[in-house]
């Protein structure tokens, strides 16, 4: 008789230890916490800003986190630069409505300034031992999204002698057909440009002043059109030649499926690459929904998404080890073989300042 | 006189004609450019994609509302404060008219981020709803209107003799709201309503603002988002939006159109 | 007109004289709505201009970033920036004038009246990127106009030195939109000239270009003016279509200003907002010149 009782008594207490072993596993090893899930829907919104639908695929990332999740999106200005984000959270402290942006995608030397001025508040992703160390803010504040690639974006029906490095860019055969796609005083894409032009024509990571040279040199040649280039300006062959994020020309060369044709060409001598980071604003009125975009962005699925829209997602070596990158989406990403560098924080905010401070001087027009 | 008449003729349409060059030329290098989507072959598909977007039918419509509360906001609060400074307050007449051109140079970034944070803690609260948001918004774009529509209706009051015509009503016993609505505004007809189309037209087009306040709900946002990545869809959308503008104020015009041609009391013609 | 009472009799010596009008408190009365909606949506969200101007970036009371506004190259932004904005006043306002006297005086059918009015609606607004690349496809090295000129009449703009993304291209593209804004402000003014004026002075033997130069444009300067100095504002505030056509190569002020508050590199908000008030005073300064303008062409008119 005792010995029936101790039985049952016994099973059920294994059984009952069993089901809380197996309870416990679920919330504390998957990727999106089903409580997180829950405090995220509760909010039921996410106001995001600057994300345009053709960078890195951002709008298949919306549609399907606003999907899965069932939680509305609010996209406030596409066109944002990174201090107009810093603003924007700025201005929005004490607003809990939807012009309050919960996360933010800026340029990667705006780290540091990020955490100074109190503007995020620290978040681990489940992912997070997989993202690499220099990539990422050690406490969690900020960190590394997706990286791209600079390229010659070239309208090839216009150009058919394509260049293939820098150099090429002095060639009188391309007079008045080359064009950067940003001010270097307000774009990352064209600050870079000038950066990497120095890597490769005589200066180096911490000596930005070759590049500023270079572009003189172009510009002296005739090359240089003094326009901001975008996808409509090489389509119609007005700036047939451009530097850009190979992600961004690759999204252009699918868009215009041929009409015009473009090719993408990396600078044989060389490139350079460009990290952006994430972060979570620390008045965020949605934190739930923001940590949830968060898992969502740096699970295998947010991160093949990016990979799908031609960016190097920045677990990309982990997943690649692993084998969770989806196939099809490598196979579409063009593979380079030479050096790409990856300057530090310091190093960009140094040469922020000297290309901000020399360009118009250097290059500018000249205004009777 | 004859002689005269037909040299003003010819000179007239000379200069309609440059003028009307001076807006084809350019617009139809865009139309041009949005008929080449497809390689080689002159085609609307370009056309088609837009009107096929529900996103565009949404954000115009929000746009054109968010216009009309402006046009009407900008002009009831605008008119008869010009009037009144015209006929009572003279010496106001500098700093108002500094005022009016204050939007022009605080850049619109500072105005929509200032107004954030005026307006969405305590005690206004705007930003915590949808209705109080496009209150603020409707509020942002009167500023942004107001050089143009105080200008106009400046103009239109200069045009007119103020004085005589208050006092001319005035000494017939009419109240101060017959006069401003029977009186003053009848002759104010041309100035109000291209004050209606300027203040339209900054409102359909306004990004800035727009961008911060709604995001991509409204005209401005929307065609940014498309101009980023489809080139042949923002130069159909750059047109389509002309149009679709210029028919509205069209639909203003023919409104008020029984009224524009009969003469009204001091104007000329 | 309607009155509520039947009309009274008036008799000579009834009616109210012109007479010096002293403001009492309830003429002020009257103002108050315009006020306070300035007061609470110009004035307060500028305000943040004002006292981050003044502010570095550990939020201290500094005047850095006014004296960053006496550095070279901001002067010369501007300069430059005044010069294109009188140039597209001066030249909008021209074009402008002289389409608004077609379709007033000039008595061209109403139907082009209208139309022209309403195209002028939409025109003054189409401004920045959608502009900047009708300009592009229009008078760029590719643009139509410039193959027209190349295969119809041999003529190479780009090789005899012209530019569109110059200081005169971007005087080219801004007066698109600066002189439908002439016409619309205009019209109304040009509508004020009565025709028994011109008859009269037809009458004493003037011709049309004396009652023009003696007549018309002293009425009519006071307006003229005043939309001059509106198409000033309007260009000098100009961001969107300088950045798109120029890439930030023009040295104008609004671009200075945008590069420090807005973008990827630079962020100094306090020097941003400090150029900021620097352009208000030179709008100021601009006013103030033109209330003299003004106040000149005025006295002819005061009785």
């Amino acid at each position: 008789m005792h010995t029936k009782k101790m039985f049952f008594v016994l099973s059920i207490v294994v059984i009952m230890s069993m089901l809380l072993a197996a309870c416990g596993k679920t919330s504390t090893g998957s990727a999106a916490d089903s409580d997180l899930v829950k405090a995220a829907k509760a909010e039921g919104s996410l106001t995001v800003i600057a994300l345009p639908h053709d960078w890195c695929n951002y709008g298949e990332a919306i549609s399907a986190f606003s999907a899965k999740y069932g939680i509305t999106v609010n996209e406030l200005n596409p066109d944002a630069g990174s201090a107009d984000e810093i603003e924007a959270i700025k201005a929005n402290k004490d607003n809990k409505g939807p012009q309050a942006p919960d996360v933010i995608d800026v340029g990667y030397g705006f780290g540091p300034q990020l955490i100074e001025e109190g503007l995020v508040q620290p978040y681990k992703v489940s992912t997070w031992d997989s993202i690499p160390d220099e990539s990422k803010d050690p406490d969690g504040y900020w960190y590394g999204d997706y990286y791209g690639v600079l390229a010659f974006e070239v309208n090839s029906d216009v150009v058919t002698n394509v260049p293939q490095d820098w150099s090429d860019l002095l060639k009188p055969e391309y007079a008045g057909q080359f064009a950067l796609s940003g001010d270097p005083r307000a774009s990352a894409q064209a600050q870079m440009s000038v950066y990497a032009a120095a890597l490769y024509n005589g200066g180096s990571l911490d000596d930005v002043q070759a590049g500023l040279d270079f572009f003189k040199q172009v510009n002296d040649a005739g090359n240089f059109v003094p326009v901001i280039a975008k996808q409509a300006t090489v389509a119609k062959g007005e700036t047939p030649i451009i530097l850009r994020w190979d992600y961004s020309a690759l999204a252009d060369k699918d868009t215009l499926a041929g009409n015009p044709n473009i090719a993408v060409v990396y600078p044989k001598s060389g490139t350079i690459a460009g990290i952006y980071i994430q972060a979570i604003s620390a008045y965020a009125p949605h934190p739930n929904a923001a940590k949830l975009w968060m898992e969502f962005l740096y699970s295998d699925e947010g991160q093949n998404i990016w990979l799908k829209g031609y960016c190097h997602p920045i677990r990309y070596n982990d997943m690649k080890e692993k084998g969770t990158l989806d196939a099809e989406a490598v196979a579409k990403l063009p593979t380079f073989d030479g050096p790409v560098a990856f300057p530090s924080i310091d190093q960009i905010n140094a040469a922020k300042a000297l290309i901000a401070d020399q360009w118009m001087s250097v290059v500018g027009a000249d205004v009777k | 006189m004859a002689e005269t008449m037909k040299k003003r003729s010819f000179w007239s349409w000379l200069w309609i004609i440059l003028g009307v060059l001076y807006f084809i030329l350019p617009l139809y290098s865009t139309f041009d450019f949005s008929l080449r989507a497809k390689k080689g072959v002159l085609s609307l598909v370009s056309y088609t994609n837009v009107f096929k977007d529900p996103s565009f039918w949404k954000t115009i419509e929000f746009s054109l509302i968010i216009g009309i509360f402006t046009i009407i906001v900008s002009i009831i609060l605008v008119a008869p404060t010009a009037y009144w400074i015209r006929l009572r307050l003279p010496q106001l007449r500098g700093m108002v008219e500094f005022i009016s051109m204050l939007p022009f140079v605080v850049p619109a970034i500072v105005l929509v981020f200032g107004a954030i944070r005026a307006f969405s803690g305590a005690p206004f609260y705007l930003t915590n709803t949808f209705f109080g948001t496009y209150v603020l918004l409707v509020a942002m774009y009167v500023v942004l209107a107001l050089p143009f529509v105080y200008r106009a209706i400046d103009t239109g009051l200069a045009a007119i003799d103020v004085r005589a015509l208050t006092e001319a009503a005035q000494s017939l016993g009419a109240s101060w709201s017959t006069i401003l609505f029977k009186v003053i505004f009848p002759n104010l007809r041309v100035a109000i309503i291209n004050s209606a189309f300027l203040t339209l037209a900054t409102v359909i087009g306004e990004y800035t603002i727009a961008s911060f306040l709604v995001g991509i709900k409204a005209f401005g946002p929307y065609m940014s988002l498309i101009g980023q990545n489809r080139t042949y869809e923002s130069s159909s959308l750059a047109i389509i939006s002309f149009l679709m503008t210029w028919g509205f104020m069209g639909l203003i015009q023919i409104f008020n159109r029984g009224k524009v041609d009969s003469s009204s009391l001091a104007g000329a013609r | 007109m309607s009155s509520k009472t039947d009309t009274k009799i008036v008799k000579l010596g009834d009616a109210p004289k012109a007479r010096p009008h002293h403001s009492g408190w309830r003429d002020w009365l009257g103002v108050v709505p315009f006020f306070l909606f300035v007061a609470l949506f110009v004035a307060l969200p500028s305000l943040t201009l004002l006292v981050r101007a003044f502010l570095d970036e550990e939020n201290h009371l500094t005047l850095a970033n006014l004296a960053g506004l006496l550095k070279s190259d901001i002067l010369n932004a501007y300069w430059v920036t005044i010069k294109i904005s009188l140039a597209t006043a001066l030249g909008g306002g021209l074009l402008g004038f002289l389409m608004a006297y077609a379709i007033t005086v000039g008595k061209l059918p109403g139907g082009v009246r209208s139309s022209l009015l309403t195209f002028s609606g939409v025109a003054s607004n189409f401004a920045g990127v959608p502009l900047a690349f009708a300009f592009i496809a229009t008078l760029g090295r590719t643009g139509l106009v410039t193959i027209l000129l190349k295969t119809l009449f041999n003529l190479d703009l780009y090789k005899a030195g012209f530019s569109l993304y110059s200081f005169w291209g971007l005087t080219l593209t801004y007066i698109f939109f600066q002189f439908p804004l002439m016409i619309l402000v205009i019209t109304p003014a040009l509508d004020g000239l009565r025709k028994e004026w011109s008859e009269a002075a037809a009458n004493l033997g003037a011709s049309s270009a004396t009652y023009w130069r003696k007549v018309a444009l002293p009425i009519l300067m006071p307006s003229i003016l005043g939309s001059m100095i509106l198409l000033f504002g309007n260009s000098f505030g100009a961001y969107a279509t300088a950045y798109s056509l120029t890439g930030g190569f023009i040295n104008l002020i609004t671009i200075v200003i945008g590069s420090q508050i807005k973008g990827d590199i630079l962020y100094n908000p306090g020097l941003g907002y400090a150029l900021a008030v620097g352009m208000v005073i030179v709008m100021a300064v601009m006013m103030a010149i033109y209330y003299s303008l003004r106040r000149r062409s005025e006295r002819w008119l005061r009785q």
